[in-house]
């Protein structure tokens, strides 16, 4: 016999094995949902063993105790309070207790503060986190299209960590004068796929469009998007697929993807859920790059930002759909000032007040009008 | 009690190795020497070589050479040279043709589609060479030259997709890029972005001739060996010369399907099936992008989608409100 | 009727699975037996139930006529007809005219004395069929995850069941199915081309118009072998050619099984393993 046989027969075995074995394969009982009329294949799958390992990872922590809402504001009792002022006593330390357990459960209180300064902002995350209240009542208040009644806490992201454990950042493209056309390789973010990896700059930062249907049966030269924009676009659905733990006909019957009437209700949810995702990341998280030290940001020195599994967690519903809000809404369903101040002049461990309010004890005015809210509306 | 059943050949025979038909002047000498195969021998048969290897044929393979090592060190180099993430993400890698802004340029920047465009030109030099030395190896051997011309449809295809679609374009970003995944991911875009490719009557058609190609394969290689006992692989002999087994054959799919065809009719069935295949799928693909923007709306028109009922009430564009 | 110029001497008794003689005789050229019967009934009623499920739809289009298979949840019952029981029906009327057509050509065969390669071929056929329609939606706990009865409409169904797994091309059984699809193929053509090419052969090649002589096997094998440096021989290419076909067949029927009851993420996820192999991670 060939010498060679016996080394491919040996490989391609293990390989089989390692394939069969490893490969994490489902198995019946599968939950099948019916999303498009019968016979249309429009169905959603799920192993029963899978789902029940999802629902015990997702579940809302309780709040801590039921806050009191009366007495002082807690404004006139904390210095440098710019955004909770208006919260009463008990509220606010209710709802530092639980940002506590969501955020920092190990590293307790002096993860943002300075123990013995509760007030001061020379911590950088109590300036990051303070930014990051504002966020979380723009979205509750402004983002209602998106996330309903239900709303959002920081535990919808962070979920019990210092970093949300699905984030994103760029990826600079390799330095040599071969390809870049394309930088086709394992695409994390798109279920590993070879998709392209440009995606989530480009729809979740930037504001590229999406849209690459023509409306019209015969070519009239008005289309300019082709096959690569295409990749991109599907790049990114894939991405929205995976984080949601759905598949592409929870939006879409694919017979005709761009049709809003064929279309179930779910895809005008995450048309606002892209909306929302590119002014957090614009206004909020990109603004708060000179904060951030080296060890949080990207190898592109760019921010960590937020793509739909940031919250979803490979959960239609995050958290099952389980409103945390209810318990703190005048800390999270109302707005506070929400201008940011001029991060550039933030000096770790110097800066004692960073904010655009004052840093006298005197409360801030309560609820001021819109803030910044989702951008013009416009085809994307 | 078990019966043969001609699938493999038990008891090999190895008789003198077969040099082939002697060739005409102006042809070279055939290159190595014939081996046995006894693992090729339970199938079919066991001789290995010897190749002819002419002008043609070895310019076709430099070049075909020249061309893959393009994509594989491009496929490299996008891994940064790492021998083993190269092996790693295989799979994923890929040459991408240039983007639309470069239009038909030759040359656009190696890094961003010229070397797509290199590589496309050296393998397609080289497919045309194999085409030549296909053609020209049968009239050497006075046969006829229909495997040629099934090659030629094939080779539409190939050139329909990644040359005269582009020109048709206007710009080659729409060609397929090189690598295993991606040009999965070409094909999955290329419908999406063209209104679902179902509704294109050529692709019909030609999943139509792929489905009947394997169905008449089946057919054809399961009657051959049903009437094995009775020489019906002798196909040219009973070809000139009918006998039981071409008889037994015809009227096996007489009696089932009320018409048959012959010996030779058969392989006429099959040429023209497979070579439909590639030659409405290239139709189709030409007719894409240039003259039909959207198939699912052109379905629409002419009346070929089925009504779907109305089951999501109210759901409008929320970017037209 | 007509027959071929060869065709009495074969016309004899025999060779029936069930039934002996009783219907062992041809309509035309039709070949009649037990199984011609059973798979004209099931043909023709599947067929009626066909035309009134069209009836009882919106159009008379033929590309857009739809027989659609019941809601998710009828579970694994009989629907009521007008809610896809008409589709289970006719479901149960195809398998038994495709198992009756297979169970003719057996009788068929034997009487002829040949061997079973075809309907074993086409019983590949079948088992993907029986797949789509009986083995995965039992796995998967429903009748209606089977595809439309309709041209368009079951397109629109391999579409949308292609999506549910986000890039159906990533699915490995798929992309071997696909191969052994494109091979048949290729190796059709080329099989097709090369008898063709040996029994009309064109002019001669010295060039005074005559025609040329019709070649051998070794002509045939010459020609591979020069081209390729292989030929598989005559026997060995149909042999081939029914293995890349099955295989494309099976391959196929893999590929969707697999494809909710064994596994429900994307495509592209299933190739993590290859990714975490130990070696390089």
């Amino acid at each position: 016999m060939q010498l060679w046989v016996p080394f491919a027969a040996s490989a391609g075995s293990l390989l089989l094995v390692a394939s069969f074995f490893t490969a994490g394969w489902d198995a019946p009982p599968v939950e099948s949902t019916q999303i498009g009329y019968r016979g249309s294949g429009m169905y959603l799958e799920k192993s029963v063993e899978r789902q029940a390992a999802l629902k015990a990872a997702n579940v809302a922590p309780p709040a801590p105790w039921e806050a009191d809402p009366s007495g002082d504001r807690a404004g006139t009792i904390y210095e440098n309070l710019q955004v909770l002022g208006n919260l009463s006593d008990d509220q606010l330390n209710q709802f530092m207790a639980s940002i506590t357990e969501w955020v920092a459960p190990e590293q307790g209180c002096e993860y943002c503060h300075n123990l013995e300064n509760l007030a001061s902002d020379e911590n950088y995350r109590k300036v990051v986190a303070r930014r990051m209240i504002q966020m979380n009542q723009a979205i509750n208040v402004d983002w209602d299209a998106h996330v309903g009644q239900t709303g959002v806490t920081c535990y919808t992201c962070h979920r019990g960590k210092n970093i949300p454990e699905n984030h994103w950042m760029m990826e600079p493209p390799p330095a040599n004068l071969f390809s870049q056309a394309g930088m086709n390789g394992v695409n994390d973010a798109a279920g590993k796929s070879s998709l392209p990896k440009a995606a989530l700059t480009d729809y979740l930062l930037g504001d590229e469009p999406i849209r690459v249907h023509s409306l019209s049966a015969l070519a009239a030269g008005t289309n300019s998007a082709g096959v690569k924009e295409t990749e991109r676009t599907f790049s990114l659905m894939v991405h929205m697929s995976e984080s949601l733990g759905v598949n592409c006909v929870t939006c879409h019957n694919s017979r005709a993807f761009n049709s809003w009437d064929q279309s179930p209700p779910q895809r005008v949810t995450a048309w606002h859920g892209i909306k929302m995702v590119r002014t957090l990341n614009n206004d909020y998280l990109t603004g708060l790059t000179p904060i951030f030290p080296e060890n949080r940001k990207g190898p592109d020195g760019d921010v960590f930002k937020v793509n739909c599994g940031t919250c979803h967690n490979g959960v239609q519903k995050p958290l099952y759909g389980v409103s945390m809000l209810q318990d703190y809404l005048d800390a999270l369903d109302k707005k506070g000032p929400a201008d940011a101040p001029d991060y550039s002049t933030y000096v770790p461990g110097e800066t004692k007040v960073m904010g655009a309010a004052t840093s006298d004890a005197s409360p801030p005015p309560p609820a001021p009008g819109p803030g910044p809210g989702p951008g013009p509306d416009q085809a994307n | 009690m078990t019966q043969y059943q001609n699938i493999l050949t038990v008891i090999q025979i190895h008789g003198p190795v077969d040099d082939g038909i002697d060739l005409p002047r102006g042809d070279s000498e055939r290159v190595g020497s014939p081996r046995v195969s006894r693992l090729l021998g339970w199938i079919g048969n066991a001789q290995i070589g010897p190749i002819y290897l002419g002008f043609l044929g070895t310019l076709s393979l430099v070049f075909g050479f020249i061309a893959f090592e393009i994509i594989g060190l491009n496929m490299l180099a996008s891994v940064d040279w790492n021998p083993i993430q190269f092996v790693r993400q295989l799979f994923w890698l890929s040459l991408e043709p240039p983007s639309a802004q470069y239009g038909l340029k030759v040359l656009p920047p190696l890094g961003e589609g010229g070397w797509w465009l290199i590589a496309g030109f050296f393998l397609t030099l080289s497919v045309l060479l194999w085409w030549v030395r296909v053609y020209r190896r049968a009239r050497q051997l006075e046969l006829g030259t229909h495997v040629a011309w099934a090659f030629a449809s094939a080779i539409f295809l190939f050139l329909s997709l990644g040359f005269i679609r582009p020109l048709l374009m206007g710009n080659f970003s729409e060609a397929v890029p090189f690598g295993i995944f991606p040009h999965l991911d070409w094909t999955a875009a290329f419908s999406i972005r063209y209104g679902n490719l179902y509704y294109n009557p050529f692709h019909c058609l030609s999943i139509v001739f792929l489905y009947g190609s394997v169905l008449l394969f089946a057919m054809h290689g399961a009657t051959i060996l049903a009437v094995g006992k009775y020489g019906g692989e002798r196909e040219l002999e009973q070809i000139t010369d009918r006998g039981t087994a071409s008889e037994r054959a015809a009227l096996f799919w007489r009696w089932t399907m009320g018409f048959n065809a012959t010996m030779e009719s058969v392989h006429r069935w099959a040429w023209w099936f497979a070579i439909l295949t590639p030659l409405t799928g290239g139709i189709g693909i030409l007719l894409t992008g240039t003259v039909v923007d959207n198939w699912y709306l052109w379905g629409i028109e002419h009346g070929i989608v089925p009504p779907a009922p109305h089951v999501f009430p109210g759901v409008v564009d929320p970017a037209a409100q | 009727m007509a027959l071929l110029s060869f065709e009495r001497k074969y016309r004899v008794r025999g060779g029936t699975l069930i039934g002996g003689d009783l219907f062992d005789f041809w309509v035309g050229p039709f070949y009649v037996g037990f199984f011609g019967v059973t798979t004209a009934f099931f043909a023709s009623l599947g067929t009626a139930l066909i035309v009134y499920g069209a009836a009882l739809g919106p159009t008379w289009n033929i590309w857009q006529i739809s027989i659609a298979p019941p809601d998710l949840s009828y579970g694994l019952a009989l629907a009521p007809l007008k809610e896809g029981g008409l589709w289970q029906i006719i479901t149960v009327c195809a398998i038994g005219a495709f198992c009756s057509w297979a169970l003719r050509e057996v009788e068929i065969c034997r009487k002829l004395g040949i061997g079973y390669h075809v309907p074993f071929a086409f019983s590949f056929a079948i088992l993907a069929y029986v797949t789509l329609v009986v083995v995965r939606p039992l796995l998967l706990g429903a009748w209606g995850h089977g595809f439309p009865y309709g041209i368009f409409s079951h397109l629109d169904w391999v579409s949308n069941v292609g999506y549910q797994y986000l890039h159906f091309h990533y699915n490995p059984a798929h992309m071997i199915a696909v191969s052994f699809f494109f091979t048949t193929c290729l190796a059709l053509a080329l099989h097709g081309g090369l008898i063709l090419s040996a029994a009309n052969p064109g002019a001669a090649r010295e060039g005074d118009g005559r025609r040329a002589e019709v070649k051998t096997p070794e002509y045939e094998d010459t020609f591979f072998r020069d081209i390729i440096g292989y030929s598989i021989g005559t026997l060995g290419i149909h042999r081939l050619g029914l293995i890349l076909a099955l295989n494309a067949g099976f391959w196929s029927a893999v590929c969707i099984v697999i494809s909710g009851p064994f596994w429900n993420q994307g495509w592209p996820q299933w190739w993590n393993w290859w990714l975490e192999l130990p070696i390089w991670n």
